[in-house]
């Protein structure tokens, strides 16, 4: 079945297929809250990746707490090749001066996101030759370099990440300072939730605005320019995901590349029936207890 | 099928509480640690041929991708 997955998917890479979870187990990642009780569903992982070195070295890995929660494929090539790759037609804004040029675009995907997919804004400042823009430990009177990126209720937005600051030791006021820099990246992670691109109901909007305000003060190793906040706004576009038609067993990238998981689907089930033939039956009874918890809870919210 | 929204925020459709909308808990293992070298594993191809990951990684970096079923 995978052969037929990853043609219909146009999956380019390499499918496994651990069908006893055998590795799952010898990775320590097997969710374990799910049991043979659970039918189908049993023996599945954490979702989550790995990036390797050339020896085979983690060098990054990426897990979340829910498994709604992706990164970008993007963001692991980063990790795999240790930069920032980005792609020339991302959607940019700009802004800043002369001292500091000052453009945000963003990074992974096409330009657009998905309900729990995160992408990256990347704000990239680009500093005139002598100019230094502060980090966190700045003398009395001089302003920090802060980000804030706002966005539509249902984008959240992650703590911005900024790269490693590089000391400057300013030896007539016996003072050292955190400085950046050249070009200066910082990295502010999002995704959108269900409020805002549910993936169970169509979208109400087709794009988001995003508000990026970066507040720095540029300055030289003798003179400072004062203080500026510069604003800049893109727009990002909503992937429109082909609803309502939804199975549990028809997540929106089974759809989209027609494939049919049926005939996998009860395979599957006839497998572990074999091995558990309650399984499936106390699934059954579980799955109408939850959905009758639902509908009553849906009954006291409405 | 019922929709509902978890605590994260996010929609499926499936009610909450169903197995296949459970999280990682907090403070679980989530495997080899950066640092380590991962372990080696023999599995089947899309072509049900036998692949040893480490082997058929030969001298290149790589992306090991878990995720949970091509069926659901």
């Amino acid at each position: 079945m995978l052969s037929e997955f990853a043609e219909k998917q146009n999956i380019p890479y390499r499918l496994l297929s651990d069908i006893d979870s055998e590795a799952i187990r010898d990775y320590g990642i097997l969710n374990d809250e799910i049991g043979r009780e659970d039918a189908f569903l049993e023996g599945i992982p954490y979702p989550g990746v790995y990036v390797t070195d050339e020896e085979g070295v983690v060098v990054a890995k990426f897990f979340h707490d829910t498994y709604k929660l992706r990164d970008s494929p993007e963001m692991l090539i980063d990790a795999a090749l240790g930069r920032l790759v980005a792609s020339d037609d991302a959607r940019q804004a700009s802004g800043g001066d002369e001292e500091v040029r000052i453009s945000a675009f963003i990074h992974g995907g096409k330009g657009t996101i998905r309900q729990g997919i995160i992408r990256q804004l990347v704000i990239r400042c680009e500093l005139a030759e002598g100019m230094h823009i502060y980090g966190d430990r700045v003398p009395e009177g001089m302003v920090p370099t802060t980000v804030s990126v706002s966005g539509p209720p249902g984008l959240i937005v992650e703590a911005p990440i900024f790269p490693a600051t590089e000391t400057l030791r300013l030896e007539s006021m016996n003072m050292e300072l955190s400085v950046w820099s050249g070009v200066v990246d910082i990295v502010v992670p999002f995704y959108p939730v269900g409020l805002l691109a549910s993936e169970t109901r169509p979208l109400d909007m087709d794009s988001a605005g995003i508000e990026v305000e970066v507040r720095y003060q540029a300055c030289s190793d003798s003179s400072c320019f004062p203080p500026k906040t510069a604003k800049l706004a893109l727009t990002v576009d909503l992937d429109v995901i082909d609803v309502p038609r939804l199975g549990v067993h028809l997540g929106h990238g089974q759809r989209a590349g027609k494939f049919n998981s049926m005939p996998h689907m009860r395979r599957l089930i006839l497998r572990k029936l074999r091995k558990y033939p309650l399984g499936l039956p106390r699934f059954v009874w579980k799955n109408i207890r939850l959905e009758a918890a639902a509908k009553w809870r849906s009954l006291m919210g409405s | 099928m019922t929709v509902e929204r978890d605590h994260h925020g996010f929609d499926a459709p499936a009610p909450l509480g169903h197995p296949g909308r459970i999280g990682l808990p907090d403070g679980h293992p989530t495997g080899p640690e950066v640092g380590e070298r991962l372990p080696d594993f023999s599995l089947p191809d899309a072509q049900g041929r036998v692949v040893d990951y480490h082997e058929s990684r030969g001298q290149a970096k790589s992306v090991v991708v878990f995720f949970r079923s091509a069926v659901w």
